[in-house]
């Protein structure tokens, strides 16, 4: 295997249009150990959504490295840096191993029950005083289906509170809601084999060869064999994708709407539209048609910054494509009007009629691993099994299925998003948050906010992680949890493929998995069913699988046709996958039927302008039923315009050799070494204009923070600051100045997804010439 | 013919409802998306009296133009303060429910007089005035639509907690 930190997607492995990608094992074990001795156990990477298929090397009861699964159908034995080499955290020596519990301002090592009796004793007091609605819970899209299933039902049916969100709010909630208002539910319409055979690729704000570098490894098979597919990309930043781009719009952040109206005005006039299946198969065209007619090529390029011929000849390019892959991320789910947008990434698909067929998909992806899954089981914003809030029977279904009364689950309204939970942390009316597996202190918007809302006397935070992050610090109890590899459970990614992931050693010390400690809690605190039963009715994670297999019968996401057994061995399998389509299926919506019905589909949609909740009444008028919904919407301007103070934009955004809040990847040796401090980049004549020359220490200042980093120049357009966001502060405790982008950011989401907006702040940029410390 | 009152209505109700819209946005500026979309919203009333505007005359109306924003500095500023002074009260509840419900009967005033132009017009065959007001009328219809939406979500953490 070449060295992949410096050759992020190994070796090129060209094949043609609709030919099977070859296979390539790629594997790593610790120095000195021998690969005959080493025990193989089942697993898939839990570093990106993409999910690819391994081994987990394991030698006397000790994770000693990993390997690619060739027979898999994600990644036919890939493995990206992060997947290589990020295992290794699992085995770091400082791992938390026992509960800890805040006695005299200091967290003090405890028991688990201890630990646990507190927790339940401030429920308890909580629940007396304030009420369900005091008690709020955030969770990850790192842990497994079985644990958000269990966290799902503790919290929406046992406690009956709807504060409960997971940190995929801030990476895939565009993706789901952007599903939902075209398609009627959630779920990838598409599969990965669609980049096999596509003739055209449209990447809106997806930095994939960072954020997805197994899936890039495909493209640029793709791009760089034979049957070279078409490529357009948009992103304000120079990225690896953008340069293989035919057609690279460099647009100016916050204006994606405006650009993607206008590539569908284009589509419209020069009649590029598969009018059949638009008249079949959808709604909404003479809606979208006249907003988008407002958006001739050079009225977009006076919004966006970009040559209205580039407009022209990105549509032109989509316009005459048989074969249409389009993919977002987070440049469209992070940035302004971001639902909206999406929906218009959807829009020029349905428009061309490429959709449900080999080769013709839209990818909304996703960032998590397991965030499908928060998604699925109602541990974000949604009901368990895509059910919809504003459907009583599907209610009725979901108490059945909990053997509760239906107005014990919260369906007042919808699921309380993150930033409206510490909204109410904020003014006081919860009083109780558990966090599990993520570190907002780092990731959310605006941290000073966040950290002097976490850290009021009057909020109890109880925080289950494997490490003692920046979040930690600002918690009442630490609970110890095992993570992947330590504990069985199974995720899914973002076309639908479920993995099994085996236990492959034991947690260490006293950490438990996520699952048990819910499941201990809901015990401890009485949860009970309508008839005094226990509320919670399995133990084990393959009893969870199974009733969350009967949670899911007849909904989008049917997990009824799957089981452990069936999922190991083999390549993973597509939902939904039932008695009638057992070997799972590869695409949906290939009959060309959507999940539009009112009584089926699991949200009635939104305005995408202000977020205003349709309701039944409202969808059962646009008579989809079955059919598509085109969504239009006006570009309307960020909120925060650079000005005389802040002249320019921020934005945020990754490296492929760090996850989230470096809380694993920081701990892997390589990816550390390769990355291992913060930067912001910045446009050549900008750094011209402000004396700043590469490698020059720079400070970048918004209204609500600041940060310092060392500048690289280029790569982004004029005007335009990029930083990445995984820098926060829990390995280098005494540093002088702030590294997190998220200092910067401001408190503001997209109306209809909720989803936290990283890309539009304005910022002013100065030249500190050296670090804080070495300044006089 | 008085369709010059019913015009002087929409624009009286408008500016209202603009002035409120701002309002509430910064006495309620801790939370974020009322400060936000209500700044974009009470914009949407001014350009819908701009739009007013270009008939408006053809009835003997002098155009009415909507309250402009305050410097971003300002609004920071107000924002700041008001989330140190009440942010992290809970009495801020009864106090926003009460904004948001006089706020949407603000935007209903508004939509109602955007009904009654609108029949105005067709009697009158006004095609003109009609499109106007019946795209004016949608826009305000979905500014009650969001208020309606966000008090269903607030209210019953402000009355059921404690």
């Amino acid at each position: 295997m070449s060295d992949r930190i410096a050759e992020v997607w190994g070796s090129r492995t060209s094949y043609p249009a609709g030919g099977d990608w070859p296979a390539r094992v790629d594997e790593f074990v610790e120095d000195g150990v021998e690969a005959g001795g080493v025990d193989w156990v089942q697993s898939a990477c839990v570093l990106c959504s993409n999910g690819c298929g391994m081994d987990i090397g394991v030698q006397d009861g000790r994770i000693v490295g990993v390997r690619g699964r060739s027979e898999d159908r994600v990644n036919h034995g890939r493995l990206g840096p992060k997947g290589l080499f990020g295992w290794q955290a699992n085995n770091s020596p400082d791992r938390l191993t026992t509960p800890l519990v805040r006695r005299d301002g200091e967290l003090k090592p405890a028991t688990w029950d201890d630990a646990m009796n507190l927790v339940v004793d401030r429920s308890r007091q909580v629940l007396t005083e304030q009420g369900p609605l005091g008690m709020g819970f955030y969770t990850s899209g790192q842990l497994f289906l079985e644990d958000y299933y269990t966290l799902a039902l503790m919290v929406r049916g046992g406690i009956g509170t709807p504060h409960l969100d997971g940190n995929t709010r801030l990476c895939t909630a565009t993706s789901d809601f952007a599903l939902k208002e075209t398609f009627g539910t959630d779920g990838a319409p598409g599969s990965l084999t669609d980049f096999d055979s596509c003739d055209t690729l449209f990447a809106v704000g997806h930095n994939m060869p960072e954020t997805h570098t197994v899936l890039w490894s495909r493209m640029l098979d793709r791009l760089q064999g034979p049957d070279r597919p078409k490529l357009v990309v948009v992103d304000p930043r120079r990225t690896r994708i953008a340069q293989e781009a035919d057609v690279h719009l460099a647009l100016r952040n916050g204006t994606n709407l405006a650009l993607l109206n206008g590539i569908q005005h284009e589509l419209i006039a020069n009649g590029w539209v598969d009018q059949k299946f638009v008249d079949a198969h959808t709604v909404g065209f003479e809606k979208l048609a006249s907003t988008v007619a407002a958006y001739p090529p050079e009225r977009v390029a006076e919004i966006c910054g970009v040559e209205a011929d580039d407009i022209r000849a990105a549509a032109r390019i989509i316009g005459a494509s048989e074969r249409l892959v389009s993919t977002c991320l987070q440049g469209v789910y992070q940035s302004h009007q971001a639902t909206a947008s999406a929906c218009q990434v959807n829009n020029i698909n349905l428009l061309r009629g490429m959709i449900g067929k080999p080769g013709a998909t839209v990818f909304q992806l996703n960032g998590q691993p397991t965030a499908q899954n928060t998604r699925e089981t109602g541990a974000n914003g949604d009901l368990t099994g895509m059910r919809n809030w504003q459907n009583p029977a599907h209610v009725e279904e979901l108490a059945k299925l909990w053997n509760l009364e239906p107005a014990q689950i919260p369906s007042w309204g919808p699921p309380t998003h993150i930033m409206q939970i510490l909204r109410y942390a904020e003014e006081g009316s919860i009083r109780f948050l558990w966090i599990t597996g993520t570190n907002p202190a780092v990731s959310l918007p605006e941290l000073h906010r966040i950290r002097s809302i976490l850290g009021q006397d009057r909020l109890f935070v109880v925080v289950s992680d494997p490490f003692l992050t920046e979040t930690a610090e600002f918690a009442d109890v630490v609970l110890p949890a095992a993570i992947w590899g330590e504990k069985t459970g199974t995720f899914t990614n973002h076309d639908r493929t479920v993995h099994l992931s085996e236990k492959a050693v034991d947690p260490p010390g006293e950490a438990r998995p996520d699952m048990e400690i819910f499941i201990d809690y809901a015990e401890r605190l009485g949860l009970k069913d309508k008839d005094g039963r226990p509320l919670i009715k399995w133990r084990t994670p393959e009893e969870c699988f199974a009733a969350f297999g009967e949670a899911t019968r007849g909904r989008p996401c049917d997990y009824s046709g799957l089981s452990y057994e069936k999922l190991r061995g083999g390549s993973g399998i597509q939902w939904p996958c039932t008695d009638e389509s057992p070997d799972g299926t590869e695409r949906l919506y290939s009959d060309h039927v959507f999940n539009t019905q009112t009584e089926y589909c699991e949200d009635y949609g939104h305005d995408l302008l202000t977020g205003a909740a349709h309701e039944r009444k409202d969808f059962t008028d646009q008579q989809a039923d079955g059919r598509a919904i085109l969504k239009a919407a006006e570009f309307s301007p960020p909120h925060e315009p650079p000005d005389d103070d802040y002249p320019m934009l921020f934005t945020t955004g990754r490296t492929a050799y760090h996850f989230h809040t470096r809380t694993k990847t920081r701990r892997a040796p390589q990816l550390q070494a390769a990355a291992p401090e913060a930067w912001v980049e910045l446009g050549t004549t900008d750094a011209e204009r402000l004396g700043v020359a590469e490698g020059d220490f720079v400070r970048v200042e918004s209204r609500r923070g600041y940060l310092e980093a060392k500048a690289r120049i280029g790569g982004v357009r004029e005007g335009v600051v990029f930083a990445p966001f995984h820098y926060g502060y829990w390995d280098k405790p005494d540093q002088k100045a702030p590294t997190a982008a998220n200092e910067l950011t401001s408190t503001e989401w997209d109306p209809v997804s909720k989803q936290p907006l990283f890309k539009v702040a304005a910022v002013r940029v100065t030249k500190t010439g050296r670090p804080v410390e070495e300044r006089s | 013919m008085k369709i010059d009152e019913a015009i002087q209505d929409v624009q009286r109700a408008e500016t209202e409802l603009a002035k409120r819209l701002r309002l509430t946005g910064e006495r309620h500026a801790v939370e974020h998306d009322l400060f936000h979309l209500g700044h974009t919203l009470a914009r949407k009333c001014g350009e819908h009296l701009d739009r007013l505007a270009t008939v408006a005359g053809k009835y003997g109306v002098q155009a009415e133009s909507a309250p402009a924003a305050e410097s971003p500095g300002l609004l920071e500023t107000a924002r700041h303060k008001a989330s140190e002074l009440l942010g992290r009260s809970e009495m801020t509840g009864m106090l926003l429910l009460r904004d948001l419900r006089e706020l949407y009967l603000r935007a209903q005033e508004a939509e109602i007089t955007w009904v009654i132009l609108m029949q105005a017009a067709k009697a009158c065959r006004d095609t003109e005035l009609l499109e106007i007001a019946t795209q004016c009328h949608s826009e305000t219809e979905l500014c009650g639509k969001w208020l309606r939406t966000r008090i269903k979500e607030t209210s019953p953490q402000v009355l059921a907690v404690g």
